[in-house]
C-alpha cells in the first residue's frame, strides 16, 4: 500500500523544452533582438548626426547672444549700425558634490572692447525631456539679462509656453543674489516669476536650471569679470 | 391595464395636460414680433449712426438671407427665408457690430452665422449656439483690429459719435465716465444697437408682454448684473462707474432682451430660463470686471448657450404627485 | 468576402476612400497642430510618410515571427526607432523646421495611423502589399494636411508657402491661424469629403443596379 493516490487535478510536470519555451526571455527573443539591433542603429545615427546638430545649436546660440544680453530692441539697433558683439567661448568647470560640471560660457564684448555681458549654456530635466537654456548675465554678474530656450520637448499648449517671450521676459532684470521662486498667480516679490497655468513642473524646471547655473557660476564669472577689468 | 402601462416607457415626450396648440404661434409670427420689438432699436441706430447703420444693416440682412438660401439649397431643403428667422439673425448681427466696420466683416459674419451657427447643426431649431453671436465671435477673433476699440473709434468718420471712444473703452483706458443721460438716450459710440438703453427697454418690454421673449431671462440677467455691479462698487467705492453705468452702458440690455432670449438656444422651463439669465448676468460682469475685454455679453451668451442642455436636464418639471 | 485588394488598389484606397484623416479620423493631433502653414504641414507629412513606410516594411518582413501578446511592443519599438531617426535628421539638416515642429515630431510615435496600419495590414500582408498600403495612407495623410494648411495659411495670412499670394489689402483672418481655425477647417473639410464620397458611392451603386 505504498502507492500514492493519483490526484486527478494535479498538473503534469512540464518537460524541460516546454519550460524553456515558457520562459519570458525566450518568449521575448524578438523584442530583445530588435531592441539590440535598433539600439545599435540609433547609436550609429547619433554618432553621424550629433556634431551637425551641435553645430546648429552653436550657430543659434551665436545668433541669439546679442538679443539675450541687450534685449531685442538694442540688438536690432546694433545690427542696423552694421556692428555685432564680439563673442568668445570659454569653458568653466565647477566642482559640486564631488561632481565636475562643465559649463560653456560666452563672453560678449562691444566692438570697442567693453564687456557687454555673459551668456551661459545650461540644461536640466524638464517635464518631458531635457531642457537646454541660454542664460544671460550683466557684466557685473549681479543681474540676469534674460533667458532663451535652445531645446525642449514639453507638452504642446502647456509646458512649451516656456519658449514664449512673454514668459521668458520675467527673468530679465532679476537679481542673482537670491534664488528665483515660482509662484502661482501674480508674482509680487522682485525675485519671483509666475508659473505657466497648467505647467507648474515645466516652470519649476526652468527656474531650477537657472538657479543652479546662477549658484554655480556667480563666483567664477565675477572672478573672470574682475580679471578682465584689470 | 395598470400593469400594462408601467411596462412601456413613453416614446413621445409630452408635458402634462392641458395640450393646447395654437395657430398663432408659428415661427413666422414669432419672428415678426421680434422684428417689431427690434424696431425702436433699429430706429435709434439709424438716428445716431445715419448711413453707417443703413450700410451695416443692409449688408448683414442681405448676407444672412443669401447665406440661408445658398446653404438650404446645398442641403436640398426648401428655403426657409419666409419664416424671417434669417432676417432676425441678420438684424441682430448688424446691431451688434460697430457701424464703421468694413463691409467684408458684415458679409463674413453673416455667412458664418447662418452656415456654422445654424445650418451645420441642422437648421432652425437645432442649433446649440446663437447664430448671430457665432458670426460675431468669428469676426471678433479673426479681425481683432476692426472689431476692437480702434474699429469703433474712427477719427475721419462723417458721423460725430463715431469719432469718440465708446463709453466702456473710454472708462477702461482713461477712467473717463460717461453721463447716465447719454447712456440712457443712447447718444454715444458703440455697437449699432447697444447705445440706447431706452430703445432696448421699450422693444424688450414689448417682446416680454407679447410673451415672444420670456421675461425670466432678461430679469435674471439684469438682477444678477446689478447685484454684482453693486458688490463691485462696495469693494471699490472710489470708482465712478456705478452699478447704473454697468446696467445702461455696453450691450447688457440689448443682449438680455434680444440675444439671450432666443428660444432655440435658451432653456425650456421658466426655472431654467431664470438660471440661464443669472448665468449670463454673472459671466457678463466677470468678463467686464476681470478680463481684458471691455464688454462680455457675446461670450457670456455663448457660454450659457453651451450649458443650456444641462440646465434643461436639471429642470425637467416633475408631474404632480410623482415620486422624485 | 471579396477578393483581397491588389497593392495598387491598396494604394488608391488610402488616398481618399480610406483617407486616414478625412475618413478614419486618425492622427488628428498633428493635423490640428501643425497645419497653420504649408511648410510645417509638408514636413510633418514627409516625416510621417517615412516612418509609416519603414515601419510597415519591417513589420511585414518579421510578421511570421510575431507573437500575438508581444506584437504591440514590437510595433512601438519599430516606430520609435524610425521616429528618433527622423527627429535627429530634421535637427541636423532642417534645424529651423525641427524647432518649429518641436515635440510634434517625437509625438509621431503615438500617432495612431502608423500603429493602425502595422496592426491591420503590415502584420498580416506581404511586404509588397504593406509597402503599397503605407504609401497610400501616407499620401492620404499628406493630402489632408496640405489641404487644411492651404486653407488656413491662405485665409489666415494671405500666403502660401510663406509667399504672399493674395493682395496686400487682404484682411488676414487671424482666427484661421489660431486653434479654432484648425477645428473649423477640419470639420468643414471632413463634411465636404464625406459628401463627395457619398455621392460617388451612390453613383457606383446606381451603375451596378
Amino acid at each position: 500500500m505504498s502507492m500514492k493516490p493519483l490526484h486527478p487535478m494535479e498538473p503534469i510536470e512540464p518537460g524541460k523544452l516546454e519550460r524553456l519555451k515558457r520562459n519570458y526571455l525566450v518568449q521575448a527573443w524578438l523584442v530583445l533582438m530588435l531592441a539590440l539591433f535598433f539600439g545599435a542603429a540609433l547609436a550609429g545615427v547619433h554618432l553621424e548626426l550629433a556634431p551637425k546638430i551641435a553645430a546648429n545649436k552653436t550657430n543659434e546660440t551665436y545668433v541669439k547672444i546679442p538679443e539675450i544680453i541687450l534685449g531685442s530692441e538694442l540688438a536690432e539697433e546694433l545690427a542696423q549700425q552694421g556692428e555685432a558683439l564680439i563673442v568668445e567661448p570659454h569653458t568653466v568647470a565647477v566642482e559640486k558634490e564631488q561632481r565636475r560640471i562643465v559649463y560653456t560660457i560666452y563672453e560678449a564684448s562691444y566692438p570697442d572692447g567693453k564687456l557687454a555681458g555673459w551668456v551661459a549654456k545650461s540644461s536640466g530635466q524638464g517635464y518631458a525631456d531635457k531642457i537646454e537654456l541660454l542664460i544671460g548675465f550683466t557684466p557685473s554678474v549681479d543681474t540676469l539679462t534674460g533667458i532663451f530656450v535652445l531645446d525642449q520637448k514639453e507638452t504642446p499648449g502647456l509646458g512649451n509656453k516656456i519658449i514664449t517671450l512673454d514668459w521668458r521676459q520675467q527673468f530679465s532684470n532679476l537679481k542673482t543674489l537670491q534664488p528665483i521662486e515660482v509662484t502661482k498667480g501674480g508674482a509680487s516679490d522682485p525675485n519671483q516669476v509666475d508659473a505657466i497655468t497648467g505647467a507648474t513642473i515645466s516652470s519649476r524646471s526652468v527656474t531650477g536650471i537657472v538657479n543652479n547655473a546662477v549658484a554655480d557660476l556667480r563666483g567664477p564669472l565675477t572672478a573672470m569679470a574682475n580679471a578682465r577689468g584689470k | 391595464m395598470k400593469a400594462e402601462q408601467t411596462q412601456y416607457t413613453p416614446v413621445i415626450h409630452v408635458s402634462p395636460a392641458p395640450h393646447l396648440s395654437s395657430r398663432d404661434l408659428t415661427t413666422r409670427k414669432m419672428m415678426r414680433d421680434v422684428l417689431l420689438g427690434l424696431s425702436p432699436v433699429v430706429f435709434m441706430a439709424l438716428y445716431v449712426f445715419h448711413w453707417y447703420a443703413v450700410k451695416q444693416l443692409m449688408i448683414c440682412l442681405l448676407g444672412c438671407l443669401a447665406a440661408e438660401a445658398l446653404f438650404m439649397k446645398m442641403r436640398a431643403k426648401s428655403a426657409t427665408l419666409n419664416d424671417y428667422s434669417a432676417a432676425v439673425t441678420g438684424i441682430i448681427l448688424a446691431l451688434s457690430l460697430p457701424g464703421a466696420a468694413p463691409w467684408y466683416i458684415g458679409v463674413i459674419a453673416s455667412v458664418v452665422a447662418i452656415g456654422m451657427g445654424k445650418v451645420v447643426f441642422g437648421g432652425i431649431g437645432m442649433n446649440i449656439f446663437n447664430p448671430a453671436m457665432v458670426g460675431r465671435a468669428f469676426v471678433m477673433i479673426a479681425f481683432a483690429g476692426a472689431m476692437g476699440a480702434p474699429g469703433y473709434e474712427q477719427i475721419h468718420a462723417t458721423v460725430d459719435v463715431i469719432t469718440r471712444a465708446t463709453p466702456m473703452d473710454a472708462f477702461k483706458q482713461t477712467g473717463a465716465v460717461a453721463s447716465l443721460d447719454s447712456l440712457f438716450w443712447g447718444l454715444t459710440n458703440g455697437s449699432l444697437g447697444e447705445t440706447s438703453a431706452l430703445a432696448c427697454i421699450l422693444g424688450g418690454l414689448y417682446l416680454c408682454v407679447r410673451r415672444t421673449a420670456s421675461w425670466q431671462i432678461p430679469a435674471g440677467t439684469v438682477v444678477t448684473a446689478a447685484a454684482l455691479a453693486g458688490i463691485a462698487n462696495l469693494v471699490h467705492p472710489e470708482s465712478n462707474w456705478t452699478a447704473l453705468h454697468h446696467l445702461l452702458g455696453g450691450s447688457l440690455l440689448f443682449g438680455a432682451f434680444f440675444i439671450a432670449t432666443d428660444p432655440v438656444t435658451s432653456p425650456l422651463t421658466p426655472k431654467g430660463k431664470f438660471i440661464f439669465g443669472i448665468g449670463v448676468g454673472f459671466f457678463v460682469m466677470v468678463l467686464r470686471l476681470f478680463s481684458g475685454y471691455p464688454e462680455g455679453v457675446m461670450f457670456a451668451v455663448l457660454l450659457m448657450n453651451g450649458v443650456t442642455p444641462l440646465i434643461n436636464h436639471w429642470t425637467i418639471p416633475r408631474p404632480l404627485g410623482a415620486i422624485p | 468576402m471579396a477578393v483581397a485588394p491588389t497593392p495598387a488598389e491598396r494604394f488608391i484606397q488610402g488616398i481618399l476612400p480610406e483617407n486616414p484623416v478625412y475618413r478614419q479620423l486618425l492622427g488628428l493631433c498633428p493635423t490640428l497642430a501643425v497645419t497653420n502653414g504649408l511648410q510645417a504641414a509638408l514636413t510633418m507629412a514627409g516625416a510621417v510618410a517615412f516612418v509609416l513606410f519603414c515601419a510597415n516594411i519591417v513589420t511585414s518582413t518579421i510578421r511570421h515571427l510575431l507573437k500575438p501578446h508581444l506584437r504591440i511592443v514590437i510595433f512601438t519599438l519599430i516606430i520609435a526607432t524610425f521616429v528618433t531617426i527622423t527627429d535627429r535628421f530634421l535637427a541636423a539638416y532642417m534645424y529651423g523646421m525641427s524647432k518649429l515642429l518641436g515635440p510634434y515630431i517625437p509625438l509621431i510615435i503615438v500617432n495612431c495611423i502608423i500603429i493602425c496600419r502595422c496592426e491591420v495590414c503590415a502584420s498580416r500582408q506581404s511586404v509588397f502589399a504593406a509597402g503599397a498600403d503605407a504609401l497610400g495612407q501616407a499620401t492620404g495623410f499628406a493630402l489632408a494636411l496640405v489641404s487644411i494648411a492651404a486653407v488656413r495659411e491662405l485665409l489666415g495670412s494671405g500666403m502660401l508657402f510663406s509667399v504672399q499670394v493674395l493682395p496686400e489689402s487682404w484682411p488676414n483672418w487671424v482666427i484661421m491661424i489660431l486653434p479654432p481655425g484648425a477645428f473649423m477647417t477640419l470639420g468643414l473639410l471632413v463634411g465636404a469629403v464625406n459628401w463627395f464620397e457619398q455621392r460617388r458611392s451612390e453613383q457606383a451603386e446606381s451603375e451596378r443596379g
